[in-house]
């Protein structure tokens, strides 16, 4: 089949308007467009941008040749189909998920993605996938954590990375490995957000420390991006639980760190949901006040000592975008890998052979830049051997400390 | 009413009918989907700027708090819907009555207020009911609710792929709310409200009859713009108060009506025609560079309309505009 | 919950009510001036922090020593986007309110856009500051210094404030250009130039405010939507019109907000403001010490 150049070329609304609609011819051979749906503008447009770094670095590595052990790296484009390149078209959904939906729908229609990745939040995760199970195109969440998504029963759907209730599972893990070791583990803070991410967090959260046995001595919901957090730190300060687990986005988390130093209370032991405590403005702004503070995560630098590559990878994306990976830049660019191999393997950009493909996808973990065993999607969509790390912000920077295997610090603990 | 008059209303029915007429075949030559969603939610917004007009232009009560009405309309379908099975269309009626007397219940107090007192209590208002919608574990708080959609049904109002039963609910929405307003603009309520605004001391005479038809505006205000948060439930098939009850919702509702001319027949309308489309093109085709390109061509549009045409954009098309706005 | 708990709170709202007041008392000069609603306020804040931080990214200037600075661009700023703007949406023969509100609305847009595009999407904030991060405890209550100060700043801001109305001779102008612009144009006062002086001022106060914040608060292109809707409720609950007004209000959001989130899930503390708000206007329909 021959490239359709008219299908390429129409990008306006207004001369596509004119095309019958029919299941598109997509393109093919010369190059296999790929949709990114993130937050451009707006409250959370810092993480779209930083994740369009992320997705180049990824289809850079894709379309040329690099001596990395990672899937596609080592060909120029994707060879399944005589070498096609990957495109990638970024549209911005506003954390509307109204307009997540409408993107979706003009990339698959107009742009004739073969795929979309996507969206940070949750909420636009839920109205993306809707639209790409209806059209029948694979969507992967690459850095949605929500529990909720994999279990609505889409067949289109699929999740690298793992969600909050693994992550809040190896957090217990963790506790539970301390006790072990005679360290004094009883009371539980748990401070979140009111959106999405932190009610699911906190409601893993709750469970989890239910059924292991320990007590949440203060469980607190506060609005996201609040002007004032004394009120809210102040209830912690008197719960004074021995780990206060925040799950708070940059702007709350920072808020949150400053108004501790200023009504003096020092949390024993700060365990994080990530989000805020990952991203790198926090410790501009407040990291002298928080050494040892220890945030899941999927992603850790160290592992470069182990995987050269995921240094020199690193080292791409910060040429890029002036940041070392985290975790989400990370999930971010993982996702379009594990995307643009299962279309290699599928090689053909129908979504049906390239869910075939992904379901059949087996990344051994070596092959990424992540900690995880292995990239496999069960019956839901969802990668369950993405093991999270845990990470202790130690000395200005990141180690593993959590599990065992990837660890290469001993977690200090208390936190100085 | 004189001769004159009559005529130009017999002539805004006739052009009605005639746009209703090309709208009803656009469809037919256009079948891009993107284009159609732009379409759609045209239509949705003219309806629901109609609906604000209602109570915000004609009647003078600026509300900045339609998103209440709004996402009761689209909670109460989705929880009847999802929780016991309730067709959207009963939920549609449901949440349109709910909001009417939620409405008049809260006009009772608030229509004593003047001016800014009165939009920054219709905020707050609003803002109480999204925050109570956020925490509200049986809806769903934050995490919204999922409407499962099984194939293509016109009694559940909904299909998978296929835009066009969307398409043609908001153009009748469109159409029941526009000639509800052209019927209000000549009745006893009209005269009463254009009394108000003209010279709200001298209707205090007029007194309990003026109250009466001030609830009445805010009741099919309320009720219309329920309808059109059931219909934008049901078209977006997720909802959560992030999405349909927040405070810029509310502006969004009363801005084509204020760009296109506050408290006229074709305001809302062109407004939305000019605006919608706008925000979605700029946003799908400019939004992706992630530098905020979009914001700053929507702010100028927005800045320089209400500065070059602060009577709205209908006073280009009418002469008789003096008569219009008074 | 202890008396310890409960003074605290009351001490950090009161503090974080001076701050409210600060925040919302530009409004309340340009309201009370001209009956007009400046939807950019909270973009104002946002606009008055990036020069408070840029001031000291680039030149290493402490926050405390930015402020007058910032004040003064901010006056700047203020009088300009009066005779750019703002001017022009007042000739608005119908609906004049509405128009105001969206010109400024449709300008508050701009401006975020125009901040993400300069100033990218990154959260900034500063790091270190003669203030930041300093707390003072005084038998158990803690008070941080940097918002001490914001609150001495917003009583001195007060304080000068009603001086300047009050005593100067610009500021009979204003009081007089209030009560009846066309009056005035009589004497031959130029109501353009007062306008534009006040919303100078307007801009000048609420630079004070981003200045103080800037020590303690992240900064990024959203950040004026947090603090917009609790400045236009402060302003009503005071009564447009009333600068003394404003500084209640402040004072009362701020004890508000602490102490219902005593008895609520802090995830509904504004609730308490908006019901405070509600129930004052619908027993005084011009707010506490309102004259409109």
């Amino acid at each position: 089949m021959k490239i359709d150049r008219r299908h390429l070329l129409l990008g306006g609304a207004a001369s596509a308007a004119v095309l019958p609609f029919a299941k598109p011819a997509r393109a093919q051979a010369k190059e296999v467009v790929i949709g990114v749906i993130y937050p451009l503008s707006g409250a959370s447009a810092q993480i779209g941008v930083d994740a369009q770094k992320a997705f180049q670095t990824a289809a850079e590595l894709i379309n040329n040749k690099y001596d990395f052990d990672l899937p596609l790296a080592r060909d120029e484009g994707l060879p399944g189909l005589g070498g096609a390149k990957v495109r990638l078209v970024f549209a911005d959904h506003q954390a509307d998920p109204q307009k997540g939906r409408a993107e979706a729908e003009r990339l698959i229609t107009q742009e004739k993605v073969s795929a979309i990745v996507g969206t940070y939040q949750s909420a636009v995760a839920v109205t993306v996938s809707q639209i790409c199970e209806r059209y029948q195109i694979p969507f992967l969440s690459a850095d949605n954590s929500s529990p909720s998504l994999h279990r609505r029963g889409l067949k289109f759907y699929f999740r690298a990375a793992p969600h909050d209730e693994m992550f809040s599972q190896a957090m217990f893990d963790f506790f539970d490995a301390l006790k072990k070791k005679g360290k004094k583990i009883e009371t539980l803070a748990l401070f979140h957000e009111d959106t999405i991410f932190g009610t699911d967090s906190s409601n893993a959260q709750l469970k989890l420390a239910q059924e292991r046995g320990y007590k949440v001595v203060a469980d607190i919901k506060y609005r996201a991006n609040s002007p004032s957090l004394t009120a809210e730190v102040q209830q912690l300060k008197a719960a004074d639980a021995d780990v206060l687990m925040p799950s708070s986005y940059t702007t709350d988390a920072i808020l949150l760190i400053r108004t501790m130093g200023e009504l003096g209370y020092k949390a024993k032991n700060i365990v994080a949901q990530d989000a805020g405590f990952s991203e790198k403005a926090l410790y501009d702004a407040v990291g002298d006040k928080i050494p040892g503070v220890i945030s899941r995560g999927s992603f850790s630098l160290d592992l470069a000592a182990k995987r050269p590559m995921v240094g020199k990878i690193n080292d791409m994306y910060k040429a890029n975008s002036g940041k070392d990976f985290n975790d989400y830049s990370s999930r971010q660019f993982m996702g379009l890998i594990v995307m643009a191999d299962a279309i290699n393997r599928a090689k053909s950009t129908d979504g049906e052979k390239i869910r075939e493909a992904l379901v059949a996808t087996d990344m051994p973990g070596e092959k990424t830049i992540m900690p995880w065993k292995q990239v496999k999607f069960d019956a839901e969509g969802q990668n369950t051997f993405a093991d999270p790390v845990l990470l202790q912000y130690v000395g200005g920077k990141f180690v593993t400390i959590f599990p065992e295997q990837a660890a290469v610090a001993e977690a200090i603990w208390p936190m100085p | 009413m004189d001769d004159a008059h009559s005529k130009r209303r017999l002539r805004d029915l006739i052009v009605a009918a005639v746009l209703t007429c090309i709208a009803a075949l656009v469809p037919l030559f256009v079948k891009d989907v993107y284009v159609q969603n732009i379409m759609v939610l045209t239509l949705m917004y003219a309806a629901l700027s109609q609906a604000w007009n209602i109570l915000g232009g004609y009647c003078g009560q600026i509300s900045l708090g339609h998103a209440l009405y709004f996402g009761l309309g689209a909670y109460t379908t989705v929880l009847l819907f999802t929780k016991f099975g309730v067709l959207p269309w009963f939920g549609m009626l449901g949440g349109g009555l709910i909001s009417a007397v939620i409405a008049m219940a809260l006009g009772y107090p608030t229509f004593r207020l003047r001016g800014h007192y009165f939009v920054i209590a219709t905020i707050v208002i609003a803002e109480i009911g999204f925050l109570l919608f956020h925490n509200w574990d049986w809806a769903g708080a934050a995490l919204g609710i999922d409407i499962p959609v099984r194939g293509d049904s016109w009694a559940k109002f909904q299909f998978t792929r296929s835009k066009l039963p969307y398409y043609y609910f908001a153009l009748v929405f469109c159409c029941v709310a526009w000639l509800v307003t052209w019927w209000l603009e000549n009745s006893k309520w009209g005269y009463w409200w254009r009394a108000v605004k003209d010279n709200p001391e001298a209707a205090e005479s007029l007194g309990v009859v003026v109250f009466n038809s001030k609830m009445g505006a805010a009741a099919v205000s309320a009720f219309l713009t329920a309808i059109g948060g059931a219909f934008y439930a049901m078209f977006v098939s997720y909802i959560d108060p992030e999405s349909v009850m927040t405070f810029q919702f509310s502006l969004l509702m009363a801005l084509p009506a204020v760009l296109g001319g506050i408290g006229t027949l074709w305001g809302p309308v062109l407004g939305a025609v000019i605006l919608i489309p706008l925000t979605e093109l700029t946003r799908s085709f400019i939004g992706g560079s992630g530098r905020g390109v979009d914001l700053i061509l929507y702010g100028t549009v927005i800045v320089v309309i209400s500065l070059a045409r602060p009577e709205g954009l209908i006073g280009l098309f009418a002469k008789r505009r003096k008569e219009v706005a008074r | 919950m202890t008396t310890a708990t409960i003074i605290q709170s009351l001490a950090s709202g009161l503090l974080m009510g001076l701050l409210y007041g600060l925040v919302a008392v530009g409004l309340a000069l340009i309201f009370g001036l001209m009956d007009v609603t400046n939807f950019a306020h909270g973009e104002f804040l946002m606009l008055a922090m990036y020069m408070t931080f840029f001031l000291f990214a680039f030149f290493a200037i402490d926050p405390l020593l930015a402020a007058p600075l910032v004040g003064a661009a901010m006056f700047v700023f203020g009088a300009v986007a009066y005779l750019l703007v703002v001017r022009f949406a007042m000739r608005a023969k119908a609906n004049i309110g509405m128009v105001q509100i969206f010109t400024t609305f449709g300008l508050a847009i701009l401006m975020r856009g125009l901040a993400q595009y300069f100033f990218t999407p990154d959260y900034r904030s500063i790091n270190v500051s003669w203030l930041g991060g300093k707390t003072i405890s005084l038998g158990g209550v803690f008070l941080p210094v940097p918002q001490l100060v914001g609150a001495l700043v917003s009583l001195a801001a007060f304080g000068a404030l009603y001086f300047f109305i009050k005593k100067t001779d610009f500021g009979r102008a204003l009081e007089a250009t209030r009560e009846d612009a066309g009056a005035v144009a009589l004497v031959g006062i130029d109501k353009n130039k007062v306008f534009a002086l006040g919303w100078g001022l307007g801009g000048a106060l609420v630079g004070l405010a981003g200045a103080v914040m800037a020590m303690f608060f992240y900064i990024y292109p959203d950040v004026g939507a947090s603090f917009a809707l609790i400045a236009y409720v402060t302003v009503a609950l005071g009564g447009f019109g009333s600068v003394f007004g404003a500084f209640a209000g402040g004072i009362i959001v701020g004890l508000v907000e602490a102490s219902t989130a005593l008895i609520l899930p802090p995830s509904l503390k504004s609730v308490g403001i908006y019901a405070v708000y509600l129930l004052v206007v619908f027993i005084r329909p011009r707010g506490l010490f309102g004259s409109i």
